[in-house]
């Protein structure tokens, strides 16, 4: 769970973390009266979105508003804040289609001379808290360690509740900052692991860490990701979440526990498992076809959820055709598959070709059911020969344009039912 | 010789009486495998599916002699119950619990370093060598005893390099899934170890995901081998858009550390055939084995 800038700032405010003072905004006045309460100016204005690359991103399409914009002047903040509000951000770690900014966070700009990349995370290989930082703090960040993995400063923290301060003199000396900021630093590391450990975190980044000339540090951005599978434990946080905004569909997605991502291209897929699930979109990809969507239904007992499942990839009128594509093993069975998908059928007719690659645990029952539904289907006996089938039949002609009524719909249903499935 | 498991494996179930816990060892006791007790706090005493239940791990060694233990229990208990069984002596376990919070994972990993304890998973499907038993979720029916070791990250993505090898007559001497979260027990290069050192194992496929860099150090690890079996790689979600959560913790991708194409360089400088399909895994195998 991604939490929003002006979040992260308040938890680490409560830390005793240095953070700047600053105001969430969600209209042009709100962000007029921020301003002036923040004195004299420059000001920052920051689109709240649950994504980084704010700086790189553009809104609304617009080439000269990037998510993060400065101001000499009140007015100036105001407008700016209008012009973001409600339009969507698109940033490189976005859809295409972006996020809706709902709310404006509003600061003093600070200049400093050094800016620190700092965070710290989740080592998988070697299984606990890592510390990492470099120098080259700013939205190029990820750019620069890509190209020089060695600049970044790694210092692995262990399974302990509380690291030492040493810690954090380790890696300023590493960095090589001025001496007048090392035991802020130290200090501030260890802050970050006691909240990274007390809220169950799985990212917490400051980047950048501006260092003034005096040697203070204060966190210009900050971003922080709670351990989803820990939310139950950790109340507060799973409070965030519900402020959060997503797509209505992401969200009825969230709501039934699937993994659903909107993708730009033609080609529903709905697999059970995130493997396999990238491997059907990795498929249709290689052979030049574009998925629409990535959805993972988790392994299910309910029949119900299955048909929310092929509701929600089916409410996507860009896609042409659809895969399905599960490997019935262990409490997921293929015959659960195609009863929540005739159940789907019942709700809102389906009128797109269908090809259905079912493996696994009661497959052939599935098989059974689906073959005398008269859907327009095609049973695919692997996932080479399904991806194959499933981009032919979202490049063929499209069917008759679908109707608003009801009745528009059932009459096309029927004709195609009696057409039988294509072969 | 066999991987992990063998005729002298002796299992336990940590949660047998659970609604998971019941319906995957009726499984694995219709197919052979040797599941000799369960564990569930409370319930000691009683017997489910036929087998003793006990209230503790240590309780059920001592009189079932158990050697392995399969855990089902729910996400927060699960990893006490991984501990419990490491403390209690078990040398194999199989974590299939999913959603355990990360930093119980790191406590574990801390604590199982003390202990010689193998542990496979968590959120894993577990691990089957063909004709000798199934630990996990596995599903019966699409193995075949024979010659290629299958190491995976991701579940479901194991069936589909089970089912392909089965199909062309390969068959498997091992499958093992790892486990898809960002913290676990046993690695990709680990497993990569048991396969090279094993007799009955020919080739092996490598399951891979974005995101974490298991990929890179099997390759390098593979690069340290003098000789080494043919090797066929798969990396799931080369399609993906970068930075966006895929229903794993452990795809996250971060700083442009372990990219799909990252991983597909390194291993394939180590000599690996990385196929760009999923579907192709099978006929790669078959080809870099002569047959």
């Amino acid at each position: 769970m991604f939490l929003f800038e002006y979040q992260a700032k308040t938890m680490m405010r409560e830390q005793g973390i240095p953070v700047l003072e600053g105001i969430v905004a969600t209209s042009e006045q709100r962000a007029l009266d921020a301003a002036r309460e923040l004195g004299e100016g420059p000001w920052v204005i920051k689109a709240q979105i649950h994504a980084g690359g704010r700086a790189e991103g553009h809104v609304g399409g617009s080439e000269d508003l990037r998510g993060i914009e400065f101001s000499n002047t009140v007015l100036g903040v105001g407008q700016t804040a209008a012009r973001m509000l409600g339009k969507s951000l698109v940033t490189p770690q976005t859809t295409r289609q972006g996020e809706t900014i709902n709310a404006v966070y509003i600061e003093p700009e600070i200049r400093s001379e050094l800016q620190i990349f700092l965070a710290i995370l989740i080592d998988g290989e070697r299984g606990e808290p890592v510390c990492l930082a470099s120098v080259k703090g700013g939205s190029q960040i990820e750019r620069d360690i890509f190209d020089d993995p060695n600049s970044l400063v790694r210092a692995p923290l262990g399974a302990t509740n509380q690291i030492a301060l040493s810690v954090g003199h380790e890696v300023a000396s590493q960095l090589g900052l001025p001496s007048s900021s090392i035991g802020a630093f130290a200090e501030l590391v260890q802050q970050l692991h006691g909240l990274f450990v007390a809220r169950d975190l799985s990212l917490i980044e400051i980047n950048p860490l501006a260092i003034r000339s005096n040697g203070s540090l204060v966190a210009l951005d900050a971003r922080v990701t709670v351990d989803d599978n820990a939310l139950y434990r950790q109340p507060a946080m799973g409070a965030l979440a519900s402020r959060g905004d997503q797509s209505g569909a992401e969200e009825r997605a969230a709501k039934n526990g699937f993994n659903f991502i909107p993708l730009d291209g033609n080609v529903g897929t709905l697999s059970s498992g995130a493997g396999l699930a990238m491997a059907t979109l990795d498929a249709i990809t290689h052979l030049g076809g574009r998925p629409a969507n990535f959805l993972d239904v988790p392994p299910v007992l309910e029949v119900s959820r299955v048909k929310e499942a092929f509701l929600l990839v089916l409410s996507d009128p860009g896609i042409k055709s659809l895969i399905v594509n599960v490997f019935g093993a262990g409490i997921m069975r293929c015959d659960t598959i195609a009863d929540g998908l005739l159940l789907a059928h019942l709700e809102q007719p389906v009128s797109i070709p269908l090809v259905m690659r079912l493996a696994g645990t009661n497959a052939p029952l599935a098989l059974s059911r689906l073959e005398r539904s008269g859907l327009d289907i095609q049973f695919a006996p692997n996932l080479a020969s399904g991806a194959q089938m499933v981009i032919d039949a979202a490049d063929s002609p499209p069917a008759p344009r679908q109707t608003d009524s009801i009745a528009g719909r059932l009459t096309q249903w029927i004709t195609r039912a009696k057409e039988g499935p294509r072969s | 010789m066999s991987i992990l498991v063998d005729e002298s494996t002796r299992v336990i179930c940590q949660g047998i009486t659970g609604r998971q816990g019941t319906f995957h060892c009726e499984r694995a006791l219709a197919s052979g495998t040797q599941i000799v007790g369960g564990v569930r706090q409370g319930k000691g005493g009683t017997s489910h599916l036929g087998v003793p239940v006990f209230d503790t791990v240590a309780e059920a060694i001592e009189v079932t002699q158990a050697n392995a233990s399969v855990i089902f229990v729910p996400p927060a208990n699960a990893a006490e119950a991984i501990i419990e069984a490491a403390d209690a002596g078990i040398g194999l376990v199989v974590c299939v619990t999913e959603r355990i919070p990360v930093l119980d994972m790191v406590r574990v990993r801390a604590h199982l370093k003390e202990s010689n304890t193998v542990l496979v998973g968590p959120n894993s499907p577990g691990l089957a060598v063909p004709g000798v038993g199934t630990l996990g979720i596995m599903p019966q029916g699409i193995f075949l005893p024979g010659a290629i070791g299958i190491v995976s990250r991701s579940s479901t993505l194991t069936y589909e390099a089970v089912d392909q090898t089965t199909r062309n007559g390969l068959g498997q001497s091992a499958c093992i899934g790892i486990g898809a979260d960002p913290v676990g027990g046993i690695s990709v290069s680990q497993c990569l170890r048991l396969f090279m050192d094993d007799d009955q194992t020919q080739g092996v496929v490598l399951i891979g995901e974005v995101g974490g860099r298991a990929e890179e150090n099997a390759a390098e690890f593979l690069s340290t081998l003098s000789s080494v079996k043919p090797v066929v790689a798969y990396i799931a979600g080369q399609t993906v858009p970068e930075g966006r959560r895929m229903g794993h913790a452990g795809t996250i991708v971060h700083y442009g550390l372990g990219t799909a194409r990252t991983k597909i360089k390194a291993l394939q400088d180590a000599g690996v055939r990385v196929v760009s399909s999923p579907v192709d895994i099978g006929s790669v195998m078959a080809e870099s084995l002569g047959r």
